[in-house]
């Protein structure tokens, strides 16, 4: 960029009645693409929780019904509270293994040693494999007649342990949960290296000198910095797996099998609004937007209530 | 900061092992697309004994592939440089404006995050056909663009609003405009955050099926995926072929990865040295 | 300005990218001699097959070009679904039978295609039914059928001295025999849910409920769901757990095709689809096929069902072509090459052509001397929660699991129907 032609621009946007105007020039082209794209098309949809009948545009006014149904419907809501609650379970093991990971690798990767951007691109590789080759790598590892991982039991003499991991409805779910967490670790961790990396050299260094061990450092310094980082980290977990659909259609079915041991309120959702329930059955898209209107309300909240604690601790912070 | 040794040694000890985890199945995605399909279920782990390239030659010579391949990567590209464009200029304005009115405009953008788009698919498709995109790869990009906008928002706030406003008033001294100190400031300091939305946003975008589904029928403006999913059967498919399309496709996005990886420390590097 | 520019550049750009599209695409619709109608379909696999039943029509017909254009199966009804609201449609579709494309006729996006020239020749009452309206107007063109039965390999049969079992208890005392013997008896498996639906208990289901006649006694309120027939069928599902491959839970349906291929398993409950998968993948292996027995030998059905139509979008441009497409269906040419493409699907013509592939005739010649039947939820029992299919499927399910008695299964499926189906509310009368 030439200088003289910022100042010129700078002339004309130097004036105070235009700053707003600056600010709202920025702001115009996200929010038109934004609007038109995806919040126009979601809130016209969100009204058809409102309305009954087939197809994708139900015109029969409803009033609350749909939300109704699915809290008290016996087969609707009993799918609605299982797929609630394997929701929360789906989060729980995400928020715990793969964000303890990510920080794990991200403290190794933050500091230099042979090979770290070798491992870097080796933990991201998972990452860039699409959800169909997970779940057919994964369904080959965890077959009972032919998969890797009963092999290598039977040799340690581990026999014992051999389930049908996938057909179990204790466990599928918790070993899909495993598995999408080794898909996306690199994420957490991409983030947490950003935020170590704003830890200065010289406050561990005097630190080290002090006789500090590497996890004091950690506890003391960099948790602190990595807080705010955290916070996003959990947000995007928690909204992520909140929609999550891919691995568990492409490991489980739209189904959530077994018996619905792997439904989250992804798949119950794309059942209810799109698929239908059984191969040739028709969606309701009016329940189907109800349900999707709860999801929307209860992350709403959660990430509502992040928004007002983490600024609240920033305005104590700065005091 | 120099590691103490058994720092070292943990660190290789862990990080080994999780390499292990990851790169055994990769191995079975490797050796598998390199098997005739009829020894893919004898021995899934074994090195193929019989080696074939049909897949490789099928995704590689087969026309149609190429297509998919240019338009995968042309969709990807274009959309992700625009959710990064728009929205680091608009994450910008939310975290530097002192008004009531950003606020209100960031949680209408991360409200996104939190509705699958499927649910919209009828009147977005309505909307796509007015504008008379459909069918082309064109359809594709304000969609996905529209989807990566949330996120793009709501990282780059809060990664522009940790930065140190004496920067800004410096700049302003200088006598920089707000675009200009956007492109010479705001840009290379969240170099490492623009980073990491773009990955986060590449493969959603890359892997998507739902949208080139409904959107896209001509053959020439298929994407990858849509392309690959094809070659699953109804009750049949062969899987050295799916393999083979489905590790080519993994390629690109490594590529495009280890190009924002280089950024990614880039900018964590030229931070420091500020720092 | 440079900056200003190119950012104002880049939104104008992207704003005009509708203009720039339509004469992108502009050029491609000058109105040319040949019509291409395009067909949509779940058949992914049958890209090479179609292509060649179309290019025989196109020989006939050098106007009406047509353009296979398929997606893939379980996002089908979805796509078909979004695209006819949003008028994007295929000119011709495969259509499901019964429930599903009889909502999108009511809708008005089928043709009525009443009075179709041959189609009240070519095919029977019966075979029309699943693509027509409740008062007997046809709005599909029937096309496909598949049919049900087991699968068995023919050496281990020989080896073990074996013979074709004919009643289910004959059946078992055959897989004890193979189990005995070392070898898997059933591959089947409920790692994919819907094959314990559709192919275990719908395939055996006519033999013990007694085929159409039988159902019927369903349907119109005179049998209870919960009636020994019934219970006798998920005894069947019962009966075969101890000899379904270990860890069935969680082997899909890709795992048990590749137990029968590799061997290990010497018989296979499954649909006439599998013969040409088989064929390719090991064209050595000499497998048959018989029908599934009932519980005496009187017991005589077979699960054949209709399975595929084809639809005539009501908001096509070029209706008048697409009719003649449909009418060139009807005839035994269209059918004849619909048999010899696509092993294992059957074409449901009157006049059933001899297919040259031994396996699929193998298949067909089962139906002669046995009652015909569809999929027993299909008709009737789909259009309210909890639907049969699901009923059938997670109750067969929990039978494998040991978690119900066959007798509990058959009252959970009458309790569930009666929720809503008014045949079963008071039944038994």
């Amino acid at each position: 960029m030439e200088t003289g032609k910022i100042s010129l621009l700078n002339g004309i946007l130097r004036k105070k009645s235009s700053a707003h105007l600056v600010w709202i020039l920025f702001l115009i082209p996200a929010l038109l693409v934004y609007s038109i794209f995806m919040a126009f098309p979601l809130f016209q949809s969100i009204r058809l929780s409102f309305f009954t009948g087939k197809g994708l545009r139900p015109d029969n006014f409803v009033g609350f019904d749909n939300y109704v149904s699915l809290f008290t419907d016996p087969v609707l809501s009993v799918r609605f509270y299982n797929a609630l609650r394997n929701t929360f379970i789906f989060f729980g093991i995400h928020m715990f293994v793969q964000n303890t990971l990510g920080l794990l690798f991200a403290s190794f990767l933050a500091s230099k040693f042979k090979g770290h951007s070798v491992y870097r691109t080796i933990i991201f590789m998972p990452t860039t494999l699409s959800t169909l080759v997970i779940g057919f790598i994964w369904t080959l590892i965890l077959n009972p007649q032919w998969g890797a991982l009963n092999k290598i039991l039977t040799a340690v003499h581990l026999d014992s342990l051999i389930r049908p991991w996938l057909g179990d409805t204790q466990i599928a779910l918790p070993i899909i949960s495993l598995i999408s967490s080794w898909q996306w670790v690199s994420l957490p961790t991409m983030m947490f290296v950003a935020a170590l990396f704003t830890v200065s050299d010289e406050i561990v260094e005097s630190a080290m000198i002090d006789g500090a061990s590497n996890a004091a450092i950690f506890w003391r310094f960099k948790i602190p910095l990595i807080l705010p980082v955290i916070g996003i980290v959990s947000v995007l977990t928690f909204v992520g797996n909140f929609t999550a659909f891919d691995i568990i259609f492409a490991m489980a079915t739209h189904r959530g099998e077994p018996m619905y041991s792997t439904d989250l309120l992804g798949t119950f959702f794309y059942r209810t609004a799109i698929a239908g329930e059984h191969p040739v059955a028709e969606p309701n898209m009016g329940v189907g937007a109800a349900l999707a209107t709860v999801t929307f309300l209860l992350l709403l909240t959660g990430v509502l209530t992040w928004l007002f604690l983490s600024r609240k601790q920033r305005l104590e912070a700065n005091r | 900061m120099k590691p103490s040794l058994p720092y070292k040694i943990v660190t290789y000890v862990v990080l080994t092992l999780w390499a292990l985890i990851v790169i055994f199945p990769l191995w079975t995605l490797m050796v598998n697309s390199f098997k005739p399909k009829r020894d893919i279920f004898k021995d899934p782990f074994s090195l193929p004994t019989e080696v074939t390239v049909d897949g490789y030659l099928n995704a590689w010579t087969d026309s149609n592939f190429s297509f998919y391949f240019r338009n995968s990567f042309f969709i990807t590209t274009v959309s992700l440089f625009l959710i990064l464009f728009l929205g680091s200029i608009a994450a910008y304005s939310i975290a530097k404006w002192r008004s009531k009115i950003p606020g209100l405009f960031y949680i209408y953008f991360i409200a996104g995050l939190m509705i699958p788009l499927r649910l919209g698919t009828i009147n977005l498709l309505q909307t796509i056909k007015a504008m008379g995109l459909l069918d082309t790869v064109f359809s594709l990009i304000p969609v996905y663009v529209a989807m990566g906008l949330p996120i793009a928002v709501f990282v780059l706030t809060d990664f522009i609003r940790a930065l140190p406003d004496e920067l800004f008033e410096a700049a302003k001294i200088d006598g920089a405009n707000r675009f200009g100190i956007y492109l010479k400031i705001v840009i290379p300091l969240i170099r490492p955050a623009l980073s990491t939305v773009a990955i986060f946003n590449l493969i959603p975008i890359w892997n998507d099926l739902w949208f080139p589904l409904i959107f896209i029928r001509t053959e020439d403006q298929r994407t990858l995926i849509l392309g690959i999913s094809l070659l699953f059967g109804q009750y049949q498919s062969n899987w050295t072929y799916i393999l083979s399309a489905l590790a080519i496709s993994a390629v690109p996005v490594l590529v495009l990865y280890l190009a924002f990886a280089k950024q990614f420390i880039k900018g964590l590097t030229a931070g420091a040295v500020k720092g | 300005m440079k900056n200003k520019c190119v950012f104002l550049l880049m939104i104008a750009v992207f704003l005009a990218m509708p203009v720039i599209n339509a004469f992108a695409t502009g050029d491609g619709e000058k109105g040319g001699e040949a019509v291409t109608l395009t067909m949509g379909s779940w058949r992914v696999d049958d890209v090479k097959q179609i292509k060649k039943i179309c290019d025989a029509f196109s020989r006939k017909y050098p106007d009406i070009r047509i353009k296979f254009d398929p997606t893939n199966p379980p996002e089908y009804n979805a796509v078909l679904r979004t695209q006819l609201e949003g008028g994007t449609a295929p000119d011709l579709f495969y259509l499901r039978s019964f429930g599903i494309s009889r909502q999108l006729y009511k809708e008005g996006y089928l043709e009525n295609l009443k009075g179709l020239p041959g189609l009240n020749d070519a095919f029977t009452k019966e075979s029309i039914m699943p693509w027509a309206d409740t008062d007997g107007t046809p709005y599909g063109v029937p096309l496909l059928a598949v049919s049900h039965g087991i699968y068995y390999n023919v050496d281990i049969f020989k080896k073990l001295s074996l013979s074709i079992p004919g009643t289910w208890p004959e059946l078992i005392k055959t897989a004890r025999a193979i189990k005995d013997a070392g070898y898997v008896p059933f591959a089947n498996a409920s790692g994919d849910e819907w094959t314990i639906a559709e192919i275990v208990f719908m395939n055996l289901a006519p033999a013990f409920i007694g085929g159409y006649e039988g159902r019927m006694q369903y349907e119109t309120g005179k049998r209870c769901f919960n009636d020994e027939h019934v219970a006798a069928a998920f005894q069947a599902v019962a009966d075969m757990a101890p000899y379904l491959p270990k860890g069935q839970e969680a082997l899909n349906y890709y795992d048990s095709q590749q137990l029968f291929l590799m061997q290990k398993a010497a018989m296979w409950m499954g649909g006439s689809w599998d013969i040409s998968f088989f064929e390719s993948e090991n064209p050595d292996f000499e497998w048959s096929v018989f029908a599934t027995p009932g519980p005496t030998e009187k017991d005589k059905y077979i699960c054949f069902h209709m399975d595929a139509g084809m639809g005539l979008n009501s908001k096509s441009k070029y209706k008048a072509e697409a009719k003649l497409f449909l009418e060139w269906l009807t005839t035994k040419e269209a059918a004849t090459l619909f048999g010899n493409e696509l092993p294992g699907f059957f074409p449901v013509h009157k006049d059933i052509p001899s297919l040259t592939n031994k396996h699929a005739d193998a298949f067909l010649s089962l139906n002669k001397g046995r009652g015909l039947d569809v999929r027993w939820a299909w008709p009737s029992l789909l259009d309210g929660s909890p639907d049969g299919y699901s009923l059938m499927q997670n109750n067969a399910i929990l039978i494998l699991k040991g978690e119900l008695t066959a007798k509990q299964a058959a009252d959970a499926l009458q309790k569930g129907l009666a929720q809503w189906f008014e045949p079963a509310k008071n039944c038994g009368n």
